[in-house]
């Protein structure tokens, strides 16, 4: 049986993309031009993360054997961009991405540059070495 | 929109602890230009790859706290980095579009005493100096570059999304190449000009991440480029020190200068490349420098 996450479905829509990702019509062009996808096409399918965001179907999105599916992603924004039915792509994945960090998914250098940034306001904290490197310059 | 007689320049962390030799050079050329900056006690962007994966909550109410700081002073932001710029320049136009957004964010702002106006513009420094004017940065020049081929690598996060970021042609861009052309040197054409360099990917997996900085070298050197500029500091990490991993990866050897935009017109204005701090680059610049009548 198909279980559909209605919590799943309701995030995505409400990500700040109006209601542009319903007029998805599975072109592909998404994929066409992307450089993961090109590389991988079996591990990593933006169109495919599309499909199974809006129908809610969460199980086809989580809990596989890696994350690359979600982490494979460069955030290059060339699938924003190409997308004839203007639908930011990215931002579906930005709430994708944000799930499966709370699900302890996400590969390790997402999470220890989160605590950096938390730690200290910054992603990459000061080093002496560079610090007077810097006064040098 | 604040006015542009003075502009908080925003280096970002990768530029300001990692590779200063960016900063220094960019300082310079607009210290020579006239282009005035000052500085200010902003945090992190946050970075729009990573921490924006984590929790949007905190990078739009992170990138809102940095943005106050300039509004504060009624001035434009200058970013040296296509990710802090490409942060603080969608969370200044989610904020200024989405009434609902930007209560939630003031909500969390006032804690630390800060209230999110929208008040002021974010703007990358390629942007800068092309309104600045190519035409005008040529009168500065006096290095002959003539005969120097440039692949230009504009990055991902600096026309991109085009209708939010509104800098260049967001497949096409052309404000580099134009900037890159007015020290006399010449930007050639590649087939992978708009290939990612790969920098997000390798955040989860280095494979994949090398092959497309290969793909990406194999055609510039194809087509002939002595150099890359480079106008984004992952891109420049990325290319100026997996040189020899992205070689293994694709049964190649890249030697490869990769050049930051203000760094190739520092030297086009005459700048010592000892001031530069251009012996910090990973991929050795010695043989370019002495091609092109450096010592
Ligand atoms: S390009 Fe847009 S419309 Fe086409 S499949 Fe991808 S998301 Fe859907
Ligand atoms: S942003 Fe991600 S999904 Fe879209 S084209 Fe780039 S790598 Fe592919």
């Amino acid at each position: 049986m198909v279980m559909v996450d209605y919590e799943l479905k309701k995030k995505v829509m409400d990500a700040n993309i109006h209601d542009a990702l319903k007029y998805c019509y599975q072109c592909n062009r998404c994929t066409d031009v992307c450089p993961v996808a090109d590389l991988a096409p079996n591990r990593y399918n933006p169109r495919n993360l599309i499909l199974n965001s809006f129908l809610g179907l969460k199980e086809n999105i989580f809990g596989g054997d890696d994350s690359f599916n979600i982490w494979g992603c460069t955030m290059c924004d060339t699938c924003d961009e190409i997308c004839p039915q203007k639908i930011e792509l990215t931002g579906v994945f930005t709430v994708l991405k944000n799930m499966s960090i709370a699900m302890g998914e996400a590969p390790e250098y997402y999470t220890i540059q989160a605590s950096a940034i938390y730690d200290s306001g910054k992603a990459i904290p000061p080093q002496p070495a560079i610090e007077r490197r810097r006064e040098q310059l | 929109m604040a006015k542009v007689e003075e502009y908080k320049l925003f280096p970002g962390c990768t530029i300001g602890n990692r590779i200063p030799f960016i900063e220094a050079s960019a300082r310079k050329v607009f210290d020579k230009l006239g282009i005035k900056t000052s500085d200010a006690a902003f945090a992190c962007c946050p970075d729009p790859v990573g921490f924006n994966s984590v929790d949007h909550t905190s990078w739009l109410a992170m990138g809102a706290r940095n943005l106050t700081l300039a509004e504060a002073e009624g001035k434009d932001i200058l970013s040296l980095c296509n990710g802090c710029f490409q942060t603080l320049k969608l969370v200044n136009v989610e904020l200024n579009n989405n009434e609902h957004e930007k209560e939630k964010i003031n909500k969390i702002l006032k804690v630390v005493g800060k209230e999110f106006q929208g008040s002021i513009n974010v703007k990358h420094f390629v942007e800068v100096l092309h309104d600045y004017g190519p035409d005008k940065i040529k009168e500065f020049v006096t290095h002959d570059f003539s005969g120097l081929k440039v692949a230009c690598h504009t990055g991902c996060h600096y026309n991109r999304p085009s209708e939010i970021v509104q800098t260049d042609d967001p497949m096409e861009p052309v404000k580099l190449r134009e900037l890159v052309a007015a020290t006399g040197a010449t930007p050639i054409d590649y087939s992978e000009e708009m290939l990612c360099c790969g920098s997000g990917v390798g955040n989860t997996e280095e494979a994949p991440s090398m092959q497309l900085l290969a793909n990406k070298f194999s055609s510039a050197v194809k087509a002939g480029a002595d150099v890359f500029v480079v106008i984004c500091p992952a891109c420049f990490q990325q290319m100026d020190t997996n040189q020899k991993k992205a070689g293994t990866q694709s049964n190649n050897e890249f030697k490869i200068p990769i050049l930051y935009l203000t760094e190739l017109i520092a030297l086009s204005f005459g700048m010592n490349p000892d001031e530069l701090g251009l012996k910090f680059h990973r991929a050795r610049l010695t043989e370019f420098l002495t091609k092109n009548g450096f010592k």
